[in-house]
């Protein structure tokens, strides 16, 4: 495994990015010998977390995604310069719920949640700053 | 992303092919309402090595029209992580998840 294996990407905030983002992870994950199971959970929490800055962040001119491995771990941090916004503040889905209850959407940060060792948030600069911790096996 | 139609009676499948994502959501979203429209629908997910919860919107979106209308809706051949998802999303629980096409076309 290369030890200097890393990706820093900068990206207009909106849908269109989305698949630049998953092809330049698919490429880590591949360069980093990822399981396809952390790779997944890599790209969802990485997705997730850019798609909620086109979706909140009207007026974010960039986000940016910087990752790097180290002992066990991926470390992801997402920036942007759109208004403040802490995902970390949404509600959870209930996943309990049967078919005609589920609300449609609400699901994205709950995965996040789910796969990610930590995750915090700061406002800082003018930027909201995610930062992410995964298993890297 | 890639969507081939087979029918198979009443029934098409619908084999995806790539991911399924905040970028082809949209477009794989028409496709299945549209199939729906037709008849019962079985997505075929063997091909697809990527589900964010934007492809997820799309399949629940699927299933209620499928429900309203009182037509088949279910999905086949998960990978690993996309089974994953559909656990953590609680998923598995509110849309019929078969192992194989056959096993889907068979319920």
């Amino acid at each position: 495994m290369a030890m200097s294996t890393q990706l820093a990407l900068r990206l207009r905030p909106e849908a269109e990015a989305v698949p630049e983002l998953l092809d330049r992870l698919e490429a880590f994950a591949e360069e980093a010998e990822l399981s396809p199971g952390v790779a997944h959970r890599l790209a969802l929490v990485a997705e997730e977390l850019v798609a909620n800055v086109a979706m909140h962040g009207v007026g974010a001119s960039f986000v940016e995604v910087a990752l790097r491995q180290a002992e066990g771990a991926l470390l992801l941090d997402i920036v942007d310069d759109g208004p403040e916004f802490d995902p970390l503040a949404e509600a959870a889905p209930d996943t309990e719920a049967g078919i005609e209850e589920r609300e449609i959407g609400g699901l994205g940060i709950h995965f996040v949640r789910k796969m990610v060792r930590s995750l915090d948030y700061r406002r800082q600069d003018g930027c909201n700053r995610l930062a992410a911790v995964l298993d890297a096996g | 992303m890639q969507i081939a139609e087979i029918k198979s009676g009443a029934v098409t499948v619908a084999a995806f092919e790539g991911r399924l994502d905040t970028a082809t959501a949209a477009a794989a979203e028409s496709k299945l309402l549209a199939l729906l429209e037709e008849g019962g629908v079985v997505a075929d997910l063997e091909g697809v090595r990527y589900v964010s919860s934007a492809g997820l919107r799309v399949l629940l979106k699927a299933a209620k029209q499928a429900k309203t209308a009182g037509k088949p809706f279910s999905v086949c051949g998960l990978q690993a992580p996309v089974r994953e998802v559909f656990e953590i999303s609680g998923f598995d629980k509110i849309i019929p998840a078969y192992a194989t096409r056959a096993e889907a076309l068979a319920a």
